[in-house]
C-alpha cells in the first residue's frame, strides 16, 4: 500500500545539510518524505502548507536551524509563530495539527534528521491519510 | 513559444544507478508536455557529462534544464556554469537530489524509484516558471569611514589606507591614541604605550590617503554597503589647526581652570587646553561651556598671548559630506561607575581611586608627571587592588581587569618597592600564553593575593582606608593607605546614539552586535558596517588591533577601486502595483533591507542589503513581494509535483 | 433600440445587496433609465418561468449575490447563466461565500440538529427535521436540497466579474454598472475594485510606524481604540493588510477594524493563510529571539479564533474550502 505523502520543506543551510548528512550515512529515511528546498525556513508561508494538503499530502514536515542559529538571523522565529498559528486554525478545521510539524535540524545532525522524519511518517502513518474530498 | 525542457538524470556509477530504476524513469517523462529531451549519463559532474549537457543544451535548443542528481549543493554552481557556457542563463536549471534525500536513504528500489520520478516531475514543473536572472553589480567607492582613533581605529585606517583608497577618521577627542595615549606600562610587554602607539599615530597623521577630523562627530549616514553617505560635524575648535604650531602659549594665561576629565578629574585644565602632554595633534581647543569668553564676558587673553594670530572666536561647527563604501566603527568603550556600590567608598573617601586613575598618576604625561601620590601628597605605603568590581552587576567578565590590576602591581613594585601591596579576588581570569607569568612574578615579588567571596566595604579608619573582606570564611579586614577599584569595562555612554545614527543593533550588554561570535566577529548585521575594539565587547590592546585588521581585511576583499561589487542575485523584489504600505514587511528583515518610500508610500528591497531569505516575502499580506528563484508560483509548482 | 435587459437574483444572503442597489438614491433613476429589469425577486414580480422563457444569452448582465448552498440556488443560477451574456457575483457572499460561507464549518447534519433541536428555545421532542420530500394529500411536495458545503458562485457558474463588498458600495456599484454599460470592463474574471489591499488608502497609514511589532492581541470591545491610530499599533486585529480596498474604508472611519470582506488583493489567493502569517510575523517580532516555547504558544494563543476571524468572508473560496468532518 502506497504511503501517504509528506511534503517536507528544508531550509538550504541547516535541514537540507542535516538530511544530506543523513544520506552519506545512508541512514533510512521515509520514502514517502519528499523535499521542497527553501532558503530560509522563514520562506514557508501557511499558504505552501494549505496548497501541500490539497495536492494531496497528508502531512508538512518544515524544518529550519534551531533558533539563535538561523543562517539569515531571524527566519526561524517568524515561521515558528507562523506556523503555530496555522496549525492552530488547522484544529478548528478539522485537520489534526500533528499534521504540520515545525522542527529544527542543524547542517550536521545526520542522525536527527532521520529520527525527525521517521516519526512525522510515523505520526501520519498512525493518522491515516488527509482525504480532503 | 512553449518551453523546451531538457531532462538529464544522472546514474552516478551505482550510487543512483544502483539504487533507482532510473531508464524507467526517464522513459516516462520523456514525453510528458513541455519535455524536449529526456535522458540519463553514468556521470554528469565529470567533464565528459558538463560537456554532454552543454552539447544537449545546444543540440537540443533547450530553453530549460532540470537536473536529478547528487545535492545540489555539491555541483548546482559548476552545472550553473556550464549551462552559462552553453548559452543558458544559470537560473534556467532546476537540480533536484535523488541521491543523499533518495537513494542513499531507501533501501527498496520500487520505493526509492517512485520517489526520485516524483522529484523529477516536481522540477519538471517547476522548470518552466522559471526566470532568467542577470547578476548585477553596482559602482562603489572604495573609501573608508573609520570612527574612533583609539588603537583599533589606528590599525583600520593604516591597514586601508593606500592607493585609490582615501580612509576619514573621525575622532570625538580633540585628540587620537584613544585609552592607550593615556596609560603608561601595558601588558604583557610592559612597555611605554605612548611610545608604542606613537609610530602609528604620526603615519596616522601625515598620510595623504588619511583625512582626520577630531573634535569631530558622525552626524548622520544613509545608503548602504558600497555607497554610504556620510556626514561628520566638525565641531568649532576656535583654534586655527594650519596656523597654531603647538607651543602652548595660549593655555598658561587662561583665567579659568576646571577638572581635567583626561586625567580623570586628578588634575585641573583651563579652558583652552590640550588633553595631556604629548596629544595629538598638537593644537588646543577651547572648552566653550567653561570658557569666560562663550559665557559672554570679554576675555581675549589667550589670542593675545599666541604669537601666530591661531585663535579664531568665530570658528563655526562645519559639517562636511564624505561618500564611502564601508564604516568601521571602533569607538572604544567606557568603565563601570564604582558610585553605583557606595560600599566602596568611590567618589566619598580619599584615595579611593579607580585603575584609569591610577594610570593617570603613573604616566609620565599625567597630572603628577608619573608620580604615584596619596591626596596629601604622601607616598602611600600600602596599595589594595579590588577586583571584580561591577562584574556582578554586569554578569560578563571584562577579561582585561586582572591582568592590569597585575600589571599595576608589578610596576607599583617597582616604583615603591617598600609599599605593602595586596590584591583582593575571587577568581583570577589570565588567559593567552604570555599573562600567567605575570601572575607568578608578582607573586614572588611579594604581592600578596588575598581569595575571599569579595569586598564587603572600604571605610575610613584612623586616616587610613579599612578594607573589609569575605563574608564567611576567608575574611578579615586590612589596613591600607590607597585603594585602588577594577572597574567592569561597559559600553561608552555615546554608544546608543551611535547606534540609531548607524540602525546598527546593540546586544543584551548594550555593545555594538557583532554579526556572528565565532565566524563573524568583526562585522555587524548591517553590510558594510564593521565594528572593531571593546566597542564590541571588552578586550585587550592586541584583541582591538586583530579584530580592526579582520575587518580591513574584509573590506580590501570585497571594495577595490575600480570594480564593481557583485549582487545577491536571489533578492526580494516589491512590485509597486501590488504593494500596499501595510509596512508588514519592514520590521521583518535582519539586514534593514527594507524601508518605506514616502513618496510612493510603498515598501523597496535595497537589493545591496538583501540576502535573499524570503522571510519578507512569506509575510506579504498582499503577495507582493517576489523572491526570485524562489517565487511562490516556482515552489507551488514544485508542491504541485511532489504531492501527489 | 432595446435597453440591455438586467436581472438581480439572491442566493444565501441576508438582503444587504438588494439594499445596496437601492443606496444608490438618485442615481438608481439613471440605471433604471438605462436598462430593462427583467427579473428581480425582492422588488418585482417575474417568476422562474419567465426567465426559462427567455432566449439564451438575452439577458445582458445577472447581478447574482449570495452564495450557493441550496439546490434551488444552484438552479437559478446556472439558469440565470444560461440566459445572461455577462455573470456578476455581486457582493462578498457570492465572490467569496461570505457570512452564510461560516456554515462550511458544520455538515447539514450538525446544523440541522443545532437548528431543529439544539437550540435552547426550540421544543422539537420528536425530532422532526425537514426533508427534501413529503407527501400531503397524496400530493409530493419538494424543498430544496440543503448542501453539505457552501459554495462561491464562481464554483457553480463561470462568472466574468466580481463586485466585492460587503455590501458592495454604492459608487463602486455605479462603477461597475457604467463600465458595463459602456463596455469598458477589464480582463474577464478581474474584481471590479482596486488591485492593492486597504492601508495603501487607509486615513491612519500616515501615522502607523515603519516598524510595528504586537506585544499583546486586544479585542474591540476591551480598549478604545485611538481613532488616529493603525489597529494593529494598539494590538487591535485588523484584516486591512490582507484584504482589498475600494470600500472607502466604512468601518475604518467607524473605529471599528476591518473584517476583509472585500476579499483578498490582486495577487493573493487565501486570505486567511495570507493573515495568517502576516499576523504571525509581527506578533512580537521586537523580543522574538529572546521568547521561550511557551512564550511563543501563549502569545500565538491570544488570537482566540483565527479560522472564523481569518475566514470570516472567505470561508468557501479559501484553499481548504472548509472545515474536514470527522
Amino acid at each position: 500500500m502506497k504511503e501517504p505523502t509528506i511534503v517536507g520543506f528544508l531550509c538550504n543551510w541547516c535541514s537540507y545539510e542535516g538530511a544530506d548528512r543523513a544520506g552519506d550515512a545512508h541512514l533510512e529515511c521515509p520514502a514517502n518524505i519528499r523535499t521542497v528546498r527553501v532558503m530560509c525556513s522563514g520562506r514557508v508561508e501557511p499558504e505552501f502548507v494549505l496548497q501541500a494538503f490539497r495536492e494531496g499530502a497528508s502531512g508538512v514536515l518544515i524544518l529550519g536551524c534551531h533558533p539563535g542559529d538561523c543562517h539569515y538571523k531571524k527566519g526561524n522565529y517568524k515561521a515558528r509563530r507562523r506556523i503555530s498559528l496555522l496549525r492552530k486554525t488547522l484544529g478548528q478545521f478539522g485537520i489534526e495539527p500533528e499534521r504540520v510539524k515545525l522542527d529544527w535540524v542543524a547542517a550536521g545532525e545526520g542522525e536527527r534528521f532521520a529520527r525527525v522524519a521517521n516519526e512525522m511518517a510515523g505520526t501520519i502513518r498512525k493518522l491515516g491519510p488527509l482525504d480532503l474530498s | 513559444m512553449a518551453e523546451r525542457i531538457g531532462v538529464y538524470v544522472c546514474k552516478c556509477g551505482p550510487n543512483i544507478g544502483g539504487k533507482v530504476d532510473v531508464d524507467t524513469i526517464v522513459n516516462d517523462v520523456k514525453d510528458l508536455e513541455g519535455v524536449a529531451a529526456a535522458k540519463s549519463h553514468n556521470l554528469l559532474c565529470s567533464a565528459d557529462g558538463l560537456a554532454f549537457l552543454k552539447s544537449e543544451i545546444e543540440k537540443q535548443k533547450l530553453s530549460r534544464v532540470v537536473v536529478a542528481a547528487c545535492t545540489p549543493k555539491m555541483y548546482e554552481q559548476k552545472i550553473m556554469r556550464a549551462c552559462e557556457e552553453a548559452g543558458l542563463n544559470p537560473f534556467l536549471m532546476q537540480m533536484t537530489n535523488i541521491r543523499e534525500q533518495c537513494a542513499w536513504v531507501t533501501p527498496d528500489k520500487a520505493q526509492a524509484t517512485a520517489k526520485a520520478r516524483s522529484l523529477v516531475m516536481a522540477a519538471i514543473n517547476r522548470a518552466p516558471l522559471l526566470e532568467p536572472i542577470e547578476r548585477k553589480e553596482i559602482e562603489v567607492r572604495a573609501d573608508v569611514l573609520v570612527v574612533g582613533g583609539g588603537v583599533a581605529g589606528l590599525e583600520a585606517c593604516l591597514s586601508l589606507a593606500q592607493k585609490g583608497r582615501k580612509v576619514y577618521l573621525v575622532e570625538k577627542n580633540p585628540c587620537i591614541g584613544g585609552l592607550a595615549a593615556r596609560f603608561e606600562e601595558v601588558y604583557p610587554t610592559m612597555e611605554c604605550a605612548p611610545c608604542m602607539i606613537a609610530p602609528e599615530l604620526q603615519e596616522v597623521l601625515q598620510k595623504e590617503n588619511i583625512e582626520v577630523f577630531t573634535h569631530s562627530e558622525l552626524e548622520e549616514t544613509l545608503g548602504s554597503f558600497g555607497n554610504f553617505t556620510v556626514r561628520i560635524r566638525r565641531k568649532a575648535r576656535y583654534v586655527n589647526e594650519e596656523a597654531c604650531i603647538g607651543c602652548g602659549a595660549c593655555v598658561e594665561p587662561c583665567p579659568v581652570e576646571v577638572s581635567n576629565e583626561y586625567d580623570e578629574g586628578l588634575s585641573k585644565r583651563r579652558a583652552i587646553f590640550t588633553p595631556f602632554a604629548g596629544a595629538l595633534p598638537n593644537v588646543p581647543v577651547i572648552d566653550k561651556d567653561n570658557c569666560r569668553r562663550f559665557k559672554g564676558e570679554e576675555c581675549r587673553v589667550c589670542e593675545q598671548a599666541c604669537p601666530f594670530g591661531a585663535i579664531r572666536y568665530d570658528d563655526k561647527d562645519e559639517v562636511v559630506e564624505k561618500r564611502v563604501g564601508a564604516i568601521i566603527l571602533a569607538t572604544g568603550a567606557g568603565l563601570f561607575d564604582p558610585k553605583a556600590l557606595p560600599q566602596y567608598g568611590y567618589g566619598k573617601l580619599d584615595n579611593v581611586v579607580t585603575a584609569l586613575q591610577l594610570e593617570r598618576l603613573n604616566a609620565s604625561n599625567g597630572p603628577t608627571g608619573g608620580k604615584v601620590l596619596l591626596k596629601n601628597g604622601e607616598k602611600p605605603k600600602s596599595i589594595a587592588f579590588v577586583f571584580c568590581v561591577g562584574r556582578k552587576e554586569k554578569e560578563y567578565c571584562s577579561g582585561i581587569c586582572c591582568m592590569y590590576s597585575i600589571k599595576l602591581a608589578h610596576v607599583m613594585r617597582e616604583k615603591l618597592p617598600d609599599a605593602k601591596l595586596y590584591c583582593f579576588y575571587s577568581d583570577i581570569c589570565v588567559p593567552k600564553k604570555e599573562h600567567q607569568q605575570w601572575y607568578d612574578r608578582v607573586t614572588d615579588q611579594g604581592v600578596e593575593f588575598v581569595r575571599s567571596d569579595g569586598v564587603v566595604a572600604v571605610a575610613a579608619e584612623k586616616g587610613k582606608l579599612a578594607v573589609k573582606y569575605g563574608t564567611g570564611s576567608p575574611a578579615g579586614t586590612v589596613s591600607l593607605d590607597m585603594v585602588v577599584l577594577a572597574p567592569a569595562v561597559e559600553p561608552s555612554p555615546d554608544i546608543e546614539a551611535l547606534a540609531g545614527i548607524l540602525d546598527t543593533s546593540r546586544d543584551d550588554h548594550g555593545f555594538f552586535c557583532e554579526e556572528h561570535a565565532l565566524m563573524k566577529p568583526f562585522a555587524t548585521a548591517l553590510e558594510g558596517v564593521f565594528a572593531a575594539g571593546s566597542c564590541q565587547g571588552p578586550k585587550d590592546i592586541g584583541d582591538a588591533v586583530a579584530q580592526a585588521g579582520a575587518a580591513a581585511g574584509r573590506i580590501l576583499s570585497r571594495l577595490i577601486p575600480g570594480e564593481k561589487l557583485a549582487l545577491e542575485p536571489m533578492v526580494a523584489v516589491v512590485d509597486e502595483d501590488l504593494c500596499s504600505g501595510c509596512r508588514t514587511c519592514i520590521p521583518l528583515c535582519p539586514y534593514s533591507a527594507i524601508t518605506r518610500d514616502k513618496e510612493k508610500g510603498t515598501s523597496v528591497v535595497d537589493e545591496a542589503l538583501c540576502r535573499g531569505c524570503g522571510t519578507c516575502v512569506a509575510a506579504c499580506p498582499s503577495g507582493a513581494i517576489k523572491a526570485r528563484q524562489f517565487t511562490r508560483e516556482q515552489i507551488l509548482a514544485e508542491i504541485r509535483g511532489v504531492a501527489k | 433600440m432595446a435597453k440591455p435587459k438586467v436581472a438581480f437574483y439572491w442566493c444565501a444572503s441576508c438582503g444587504g445587496c438588494e439594499e445596496a442597489v437601492v443606496d444608490l438614491a438618485e442615481d438608481i433613476l439613471t440605471v433604471v433609465a438605462a436598462v430593462d429589469i427583467v427579473f428581480w425577486p425582492v422588488a418585482l414580480d417575474f417568476k422562474r418561468k419567465d426567465v426559462e422563457a427567455m432566449k439564451d444569452g438575452s439577458i445582458a448582465v445577472s447581478f447574482i449575490n449570495g452564495a450557493v448552498r441550496t439546490g434551488e440556488q444552484e438552479e437559478m443560477v446556472k439558469l440565470l447563466t444560461k440566459k445572461s451574456g455577462l455573470v456578476v457575483a455581486f457582493g462578498s457572499c457570492s465572490h467569496l461565500g461570505g457570512i452564510p460561507g461560516l456554515a462550511s464549518f458544520w455538515d447539514r447534519d450538525a446544523i440541522f440538529e443545532r437548528a431543529y433541536k439544539g437550540v435552547p428555545s426550540v421544543r422539537n421532542p420528536e425530532g422532526i427535521y425537514p426533508q427534501q420530500k413529503t407527501v400531503i394529500g397524496g400530493v409530493e411536495l419538494e424543498l430544496p436540497e440543503f448542501h453539505d458545503t457552501v459554495r462561491t458562485l464562481d464554483q457553480v457558474v463561470d462568472v466574468d466579474y466580481y463586485l466585492p463588498g460587503c455590501a458592495p458600495p454604492p459608487d463602486l456599484i455605479m462603477s461597475a454598472i457604467t463600465a458595463i454599460l459602456e463596455g469598458k470592463l477589464p480582463v474577464k474574471g478581474s474584481v471590479l475594485a482596486p488591485d492593492k489591499a486597504l492601508c495603501d488608502t487607509c486615513p491612519r497609514k500616515d501615522s502607523k510606524p515603519d516598524k510595528l511589532s504586537i506585544r499583546a492581541i486586544r479585542r474591540p470591545h476591551e480598549i478604545i481604540a485611538d481613532p488616529n491610530k493603525c489597529f494593529l499599533e494598539e494590538g487591535i486585529i485588523c484584516l486591512g493588510p490582507a484584504t482589498r480596498t475600494g470600500c472607502g474604508e466604512r468601518c475604518i472611519n467607524a473605529n471599528m477594524p476591518c473584517r476583509g470582506c472585500f476579499g483578498p488583493p490582486k495577487g493573493s489567493l487565501d486570505q486567511g493563510a495570507k493573515m495568517i502569517s502576516a499576523l504571525g510575523s509581527m506578533l512580537g517580532v521586537e523580543d522574538e529571539d529572546k521568547a521561550t516555547e511557551e512564550e511563543v504558544e501563549s502569545l500565538v494563543n491570544q488570537v482566540d479564533d483565527p479560522a472564523g476571524l481569518f475566514y470570516m468572508f472567505s470561508l468557501p473560496a479559501s484553499l481548504l474550502r472548509r472545515k474536514r468532518m470527522g
